[in-house]
């Protein structure tokens, strides 16, 4: 075969134009090439189609062709890739004279994976055949229905006399999370053929007596056995509150002590097992507490959806470990150096700033964050210099300011008496703004003479430091800085009149609202609502139907704090583009019970999904039985899931769950 | 500052959703749907920064504050996966120094002129890597070489242009190789900068993959390296993406994407090349070319 006439097959069915007439006949010849690379874009051209559905028929007939092992597996994946649309034909097929067709039909079903098919596969359970039955058990598992028909259906096959079927059921039982009571599952434990899968199914148990019996499968000889039970425990771990995960840490540790070799084989699994196996790793890591554990804890961290459980291993690992591995960060991949460095932040202590003070002269991108943090943490004044020095960073300074902050918390009269020097000698945005936070009357003069810098950031960074600090004067400050040439300047001389809120400060927000620079206008906006502005209502009403939908969300936010909204005016940022808008008219509707109710129910209809939702959560709120017929029919409509799950709370909250 | 043991802000999965979809318009990365714990984590230290109580004000901040571009950077910066390291995927770079650079050696005799792009090159170890190859064929000294990096987080460019790096980007990376193109930084604990004349071959620039026009700031192109960038995008972000690579690469130019991605169902703009020991994509030359692609 010509690897040059195999790309043009592959190219042509890739080109392939789905509307056109023969695509279906195309496809389906396409599935029988002699590539498995041509089938496999055959099998994935089906769902492009036209009518997709109409493929159904004719693919279900390829499954029917003996001798054709390929094309049968390429219509089996296209069949998949169809989705719900195939569930008819799929269904038909489960009735079909030849017991390979049933059997083709359950897989089939198991990898579609959709919950409408369950109530078919838990009929085709009495299948005369056995290996229908046994793939029908597995399949059972895949579609996800989680619910008591399909648990019931599959419990009573733990104990038939087929060792296949014994599998199959608790399989599917354990992938739903439908694990059997602990007196079902135990027993098989001694059942070698079932072993690893009932320690699977331990992780799911509930019951107080799982624990021990799933310690126990951690010292295993089997491999197999081991990575099961590790399964299980990372399961286990998930599902218990933090406050019990010590009991639960205590028993594993209890199992695992007395084995020489566990560190090496929890090393193991961190390295090379599955995601699942990992995470059971890591809990027993965490459990067992042994500090020569830490680097591989820390590299497990490589995998993102790990880096809660590596964290936790490591804060159990202790301090210790922890400055040890400060060592080792700059070696680690990015993602676990995140994990490992959050633990670094939280444990820090007087002792680590040897350690830290090494990273910051690295230079790749958050490890200096992450070393000021520490620093912030540290409770030492040792910190306190190398903080300062960062201030004017423009990487780090906002930073190294909030670290200042915390670091001020224990010392706070050092923290402010050096501040202030180092600010005196060279101002910084961030250094002002800290000041602002920490700073005590002394700061002032200072503060007001930056605030006639001639770097605008400067000037903008005293304001806020000085409406922060409370100081007298500040509304005064903040009222001559609105006629700054700089837009950041009188945005943060409008946050300022916000805060410290004055007696001019109405006819001052009026003017701002008025600014040509939108960032302006927008903290006038939140300001006025700050400081009670009842004179800025007109302008501010006048907002919320405007076009910007940012300064619409503000006025809705602002006006509601000022009690001065009406239904009219909900009315109105109800039909305004912006979902954000209209949803927060809803929420700020909350007073004005009956009226928000009817908007909510219009709602329902909305374009947007987020706004659907809310309406939703507002009619659950707010209406009484009256809007069940709405949110039935709404369901009934409804693609999206979320606000299908939104509308289902609002349908319980009334009564009619 | 929140203490380590307050539990942090949760992520409802509706504010998922609109920070998902936001990003997503931005920058076509996709953030999936497992990952919402990732993107919770990932955004928390933000809401920190900004003094923001929830995501829901975060994801309005975003979208109204004045600052919301350079936030929807970083928002995008610290979701994207900068992980990288020299001599990534030996493989691939293999068939490249084997077969490619002789081919590209012949083909460009003339003009003795050689430019490579590394389009998502994170903090420059691909860029640099390229050049590295290309220095060691020993192939093209005296030519006019040029290797672009180009990404869309500033701060990785920063880093790619100080050029020096730690132990985990020098985990692959064959230590003849090292020897050779690397000096120690003085004072820098073991760390190592990239020599002089490799990063005479390199410059690096910020680009958004996905931003109509922002590709104009690249000329045409010999190779594109786009490795380990677009497992993150959406079909059709990815169609965008190689509809610029195509006409970024002169007819006959090669497109290097990771192991793990392919151009199924995507684009029949490339053909695909089959090397001795890896995969290539190759933007058609306009008359059929004599060669199937199998040597
Ligand atoms: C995982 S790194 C890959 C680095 C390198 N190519 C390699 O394979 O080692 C992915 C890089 O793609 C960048 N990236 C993601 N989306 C992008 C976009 N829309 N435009 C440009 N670069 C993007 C990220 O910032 C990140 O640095």
């Amino acid at each position: 075969m010509s690897a040059q006439a195999e790309e043009l097959r592959y190219q042509a069915l890739q080109q392939l134009d789905p509307a056109a007439r023969g695509a279906l006949e195309a496809l389906l010849a396409g599935l029988h090439d002699e590539s498995w690379r041509v089938r496999r874009i055959a099998a994935e051209g089906f769902a492009r189609l036209a009518a997709p559905e109409r493929a159904v028929a004719p693919l279900v007939a390829v499954l029917g062709e003996r001798g054709e092992t390929g094309a049968r597996n390429a219509a089996a994946e296209a069949l998949v890739r169809l989705g719900e649309r195939a569930l008819p034909g799929l269904r038909g097929l489960l009735a079909h004279a030849d017991p390979d067709q049933r059997k083709f039909a359950a897989d089939i079903l198991g990898q579609l994976g959709s919950a409408r098919a369950a109530p078919d596969l838990v009929r085709a359970l009495a299948d005369p055949d056995l290996n229908v039955r046994v793939s029908v058990a597995e399949a059972l598992g895949g579609v996800g229905a989680r619910d008591e028909a399909t648990a019931g259906a599959l419990r009573p096959l733990l104990s038939s006399p087929e060792a296949l079927l014994r599998l199959a059921a608790l399989e599917s039982l354990t992938r739903l999370g439908l694990p059997p009571p602990l007196g079902v599952v135990a027993p098989l434990l001694e059942d070698g053929r079932l072993r690893a899968s009932a320690y699977r199914a331990l992780g799911f148990v509930e019951e107080p007596g799982a624990l021990p019996l799933l310690a126990r499968g951690l010292a295993s000889a089997s491999r197999a056995v081991r990575e099961a039970a590790l399964e299980a425990l990372g399961a286990q771990a998930r599902r218990v509150p933090p406050a019990q995960r010590g009991a639960l840490e205590a028993s594993v540790r209890g199992a695992l002590e007395g084995d020489p070799q566990v560190s090496a084989r929890l090393t193991e699994a961190l390295e090379t097992g599955e995601l699942s196996v990992r995470a059971g790793a890591l809990a027993a890591a965490a459990a067992l507490k042994d500090p020569a554990l830490a680097l591989p804890v820390a590299r497990a961290g490589l995998e993102e959806r790990l880096a809660g459980e590596v964290a936790h291993a490591l804060r159990q690992l202790g301090p210790e470990a922890c400055d040890a591995l400060a060592s080792h960060l700059v070696a680690l991949p990015p993602p676990a150096r995140a994990a490992v460095g959050e633990v670094l932040v939280e444990v820090a202590s007087p002792a680590c700033i040897g350690a830290v003070r090494g990273l910051l002269s690295e230079t790749e991108p958050g490890v200096r964050e992450l070393a000021v943090r520490a620093l912030g943490r540290s409770r030492s004044l040792e910190a306190l210099p190398l903080l300062l020095a960062l201030l004017s960073d423009p990487d780090l300074g906002a930073g190294a300011g909030r670290a200042l902050q915390g670091l001020s918390a224990g010392l706070q009269v050092p923290v402010r008496e050096a501040l202030e020097r180092a600010q005196e000698r060279e101002p910084s945005p961030a250094g002002l703004r800290t000041l602002g936070r920490v700073g005590g009357s002394g700061a002032l003069p200072l503060l007001r003479r930056s605030a006639r810098s001639a770097d605008p950031a400067l000037r903008a960074a005293a304001l806020e430091a000085v409406a922060e600090l409370g100081a007298d004067g500040a509304a005064e400050l903040a009222r001559y800085a609105l006629a700054d040439e700089a837009a950041a300047v009188r945005r943060a001389a409008v946050r300022a009149l916000g805060r410290v809120g004055s007696a001019q400060a109405e006819a001052l927000l009026q003017r701002a609202l008025r600014d040509e620079d939108g960032g302006v206008r927008m903290a006038a906006v939140e300001a006025a609502g700050e400081c009670g502005a009842q004179g800025c209502v007109p302008l501010l009403q006048a907002l919320v139907a405007g076009e910007d939908g940012g300064l619409a969300w503000a006025a809705l936010a602002a006006l509601g704090r000022l009690r001065a909204l009406s239904p009219a005016l909900l009315g109105a940022a109800a039909r305004h583009p912006d979902a954000e808008v209209v949803k927060a008219a809803l929420e700020a509707g909350a007073p004005y019970t009956a009226e928000v109710a009817v908007l909510a129910q219009g709602l329902l209809g909305h374009a947007r999904w987020d706004v659907r939702a809310a309406a939703a959560r507002t009619l659950a709120q707010h209406a009484g039985a009256a809007a069940g017929p709405a949110l039935e029919a709404a369901l009934a409509r409804e693609p999206d899931a979320l606000v299908r799950e939104a509308l289902t709370q609002a349908l319980g909250r009334l009564g009619r769950g | 500052m929140a203490a380590f043991d307050e539990p942090r802000p949760q992520m409802s999965p509706e504010d998922f959703r609109l920070l998902r979809d936001l990003v997503h318009a931005h920058c076509g990365i996709l953030v999936r749907e497992d990952m919402q714990f990732v993107m919770e984590r990932r955004l928390a230290p933000r809401l920190e920064a900004l003094g923001l109580e929830d995501f829901r004000a975060y994801y309005r901040f975003l979208r109204y504050a004045p600052e919301r571009r350079a936030e929807l950077e970083a928002a995008v910066e610290a979701l994207t996966t900068h992980e990288t390291y020299f001599y990534r995927e030996p493989q691939q770079l293999r068939a490249l120094s084997d077969e490619l650079l002789p081919q590209l050696q012949r083909k460009n005799a003339r003009t003795r002129r050689l430019r490579f792009w590394s389009a998502g090159c994170s903090t420059g170890e691909e860029a640099y890597t390229v050049a590295m190859l290309l220095k060691a064929s020993g192939r093209f000294e005296g030519w006019d070489v040029e290797v672009y990096g180009t990404d869309i987080s500033r701060r990785v460019l920063e880093a790619a242009r100080r050029a020096e790096y730690g132990p985990s980007s020098m985990r692959a990376i064959p230590p003849e190789v090292q020897q050779r193109f690397f000096v120690p930084v003085s004072g820098g604990a073991g760390r190592l900068r990239v020599r002089e004349d490799v990063r005479a071959w390199v410059s690096f620039g910020q680009l958004n993959l996905l931003e109509p026009g922002a590709a104009q700031l690249v000329p045409q192109v010999d190779v594109v390296l786009c490795r380990n960038v677009m497992i993150y995008f959406d079909p059709a972000a990815r169609r965008q993406v190689l509809r610029v690579f195509h006409d970024k690469l002169v007819p006959g130019g090669y497109l290097l994407l990771g192991h793990s991605e392919n151009l199924l169902n995507l684009s029949a703009d490339f053909e695909l090349v089959h090397l001795r020991t890896d995969l290539v994509y190759r933007r058609p030359e306009p008359i059929a070319p004599a060669t199937g692609g199998r040597p």
